[in-house]
């Protein structure tokens, strides 16, 4: 048994395998570029549905678009699996051995490897993100209305909304467009009041929620006369400090092996 | 030959086998309502448990749960009449069906009601006046009082749209999405952030079938759009020559044009022709820059104004007044210029006419004797300015 074990944990941490996966994620995206840009409604509601519900409608009615999705998550599955393997055979090898030089040569020399670890934390925190993100579609709000949100007893109020516009001459149709958009924010729990800005790629936290601005109207002092709103999408995502761990594991392996090739270097000159 | 040496055929098998057993594994489910959507098909009604309408979708959960995405990607729950509110979502959220009274703001969105022959019991408010409306069913519900004139959309009557009672409001306009869940009214957006294509403009009455449990109609009217569309197919099939043609206009210095994702676009194409915005993609009525325009102008040979007659598209002189710009482009000169007729934008639900006399203007060798009834060609003068240029020949 131990054996089988042994042999499967071998094959797995193979760096054929490696260089097979990545031969398939390479053709697997190629396949998925052609898809993603022939039939983009098909994966658009990914972004809020979650990955089970998308699965269940999208994804399992149209297969030859998005066939390339699920092969892609088996994919990464597989190499999250491998790097894994092969990071932990390694980092044991380097535990055994430690060798002279102690923990901080020992550390310095675990420096790829904590950024394998990193990567495989960022991955897993995508997946978390797609499972288990709440989210509440197109939440629209005019000045003065408000958005309960879920489960919080907060609420946000839109205060006003500040366009910027295009007053250039460089780029005649842009002229009157809206280029940037700050939305004033009102939100309030049991502890109080507080103002906040959100904008296009500057989203709110508040409450364990993220707010992201998705849309707004009008776009341009010219045109069609809209009514002023903005469109938010409101998500709880749990992957975000998955990801954000991840990366700075990732950062703290990346400073580590600089570190060890400056010494590196310095060492021969 | 080193890469065969690095890829051992054991390793590849591994990848492959765990590949396919997981892939298997993502495409099976045990839930057996989710195992029928699969099969694409539900066993009692033959119905499609999941349909995606370009950006819309309706996902049939139980006989007693709909759950529909409408055009903002917002869901709405739709219950039977006399079910309990469902308790894991916002009320204003769920529809009670069949729907009984409608507000709609666009003439496609009723000329949709109509195709599923319920404007007639339903609708109970819209945004155009009277006067504008080209559909008889509808004057006739304002003329009784059983249609009430809700206001411009800019400009709603919040307290004539109360005491009208509607329990769904289709719209293109996302705010009064706040206003209207204040008043406990569900609201459907039906016009989507990209332009609709071919098949979402033929399919979208399966969007508001199952709010009036019209599916049967609606599958209906979908056959009728598809048989029209084979027609064209099979007919121009044998064209020599394809035209090219741009669909748009310019209003003041902003040019609006239909991008090639639309489903103007996308017929185009199918009746052997060249969509000159092809390589445009967005919303419906999107704005591109004077130059492509003008560019795109230069050798078309139909062109398919935004404007009717009554906005100024009386001849293609009249259009070159309008806009000076324009007076160069080669369908204004040399080829050939259509403004739709008033009801055109009302009339959704002859969709299959709409597609045919597209395909009669562009293939006109196909369909000899061919009367048209929803676009007029712009003559090259205006009858008035011959009149008084026979006037001054005189």
């Amino acid at each position: 048994m131990k054996t089988v074990s042994a042999r499967l944990w071998n094959r797995l941490s193979s760096i054929n395998l490696t260089v097979a996966l990545c031969l398939l994620l390479t053709m697997d995206l190629v396949w998925g570029y052609f898809c993603l840009n022939r039939r983009t409604a098909l994966f658009t509601p990914l972004n809020d549905l979650g990955l089970i519900p998308w699965a269940q409608t999208y994804g399992s009615h149209n297969l030859l678009a998005t066939g390339w999705f699920f092969l892609l998550l088996t994919l990464l599955a597989l190499l999250a699996v491998n790097t894994f393997t092969c990071t932990t055979s390694r980092v044991a090898q380097l535990l055994r051995a430690k060798g002279p030089g102690g923990w901080q040569r020992l550390a310095l020399r675990l420096a790829p490897h904590v950024m394998h670890y990193g990567l495989i934390v960022i991955l897993a925190g995508y997946l978390c993100s797609y499972l288990f993100t709440q989210v509440l579609t197109s939440s629209t709000l005019t000045p003065g209305s408000h958005l309960s949100l879920p489960g919080s007893g907060s609420q946000v109020q839109l205060l006003a909304v500040e366009p910027e516009y295009y007053q250039g001459e460089r780029l005649a149709f842009w002229k009157n467009e809206v280029i940037a958009l700050r939305a004033r924010l009102l939100l309030s729990d049991n502890t109080g009041q507080r103002e906040a800005i959100l904008s296009c790629n500057r989203p709110v936290r508040f409450q364990g929620y993220s707010l992201h601005l998705i849309d707004f109207a009008p776009k341009s002092l010219n045109g069609m006369k809209m009514k002023t709103r903005i469109d938010l999408h409101v998500r709880k995502d749990p992957g975000v400090a998955l990801y954000l761990a991840g990366m700075a594991l990732f950062s703290l392996g990346l400073i580590l092996y600089f570190y060890q090739w400056i010494v590196h270097r310095e060492a021969h000159r | 030959m080193r890469m065969f040496n690095i890829l051992r055929p054991d390793d590849c098998i591994l990848a492959m086998a765990a590949l396919i057993v997981l892939l298997t594994a993502a495409g099976c489910n045990n839930d057996p309502s989710a195992t029928s959507s699969a099969a694409g098909k539900n066993t009692d009604k033959e119905r499609p448990a999941f349909l995606q309408i370009g950006e819309f979708a309706v996902n049939r959960i139980s006989p007693e749960r709909t759950e529909v995405r409408d055009g903002a990607g917002r869901t709405l729950v739709l219950i039977p009449r006399e079910a309990p509110m469902p308790t894991d979502c916002a009320p204003s959220q769920v529809v009670r069906v069949p729907v009984r009274r409608v507000v709609a703001y666009g003439g496609f969105d009723v000329a949709v009601l109509r195709a599923l022959g319920v404007l007639e019991q339903t609708l109970v408010g819209v945004t155009t006046p009277k006067e504008r409306w080209h559909v008889p069913d509808v004057k006739r519900g304002m003329e009784s009082g059983r249609i009430a004139f809700l206001g411009d959309a800019a400009s709603i009557d919040y307290e004539r749209l109360k005491q009208s009672e509607p329990e769904l409001v289709l719209t293109w306009d996302p705010s009064i999405i706040p206003l209207m869940d204040d008043l406990h009214i569900p609201v459907a957006v039906t016009t989507t952030p990209q332009a609709m294509c071919l098949n979402a403009r033929m399919r979208f009455v399966q969007f508001l079938a199952p709010f009036f449990h019209k599916e049967p109609e609606a599958d209906a009217f979908f056959a009728r759009i598809d048989a029209a569309l084979r027609d064209i197919r099979a007919r121009t099939a044998g064209a020599t020559r394809q035209p090219k043609v741009m669909w748009g206009d310019i209003y003041e210095k902003r040019v609006m044009v239909e991008p090639g994702n639309a489903w103007v676009g996308e017929l185009v194409g199918l009746a052997q022709s060249n969509y000159q915005f092809e390589d445009v993609f967005g919303t419906s009525c999107i704005e591109i820059t004077v130059e492509r325009f003008l560019y795109s102008g230069q050798d078309a040979d139909i062109f398919f104004t935004y404007r009717s007659r009554d906005m100024g598209a009386t001849s293609k002189a009249a259009l070159a007044r309008l806009n000076p710009l324009i007076k160069d482009i080669a369908p204004l000169k040399n080829g050939r210029a259509y403004a739709p007729l008033p009801h055109y934008s009302q009339s959704a639900d002859k969709l299959d006419e709409i597609l045919t006399e597209i395909s009669a203007i562009l293939h006109p060798e196909f369909y000899p004797d061919y009367q048209l009834h929803y676009f007029a060609e712009l003559p090259d003068a205006d009858p008035v300015a011959v009149k008084e240029k026979n006037h001054d020949h005189i």
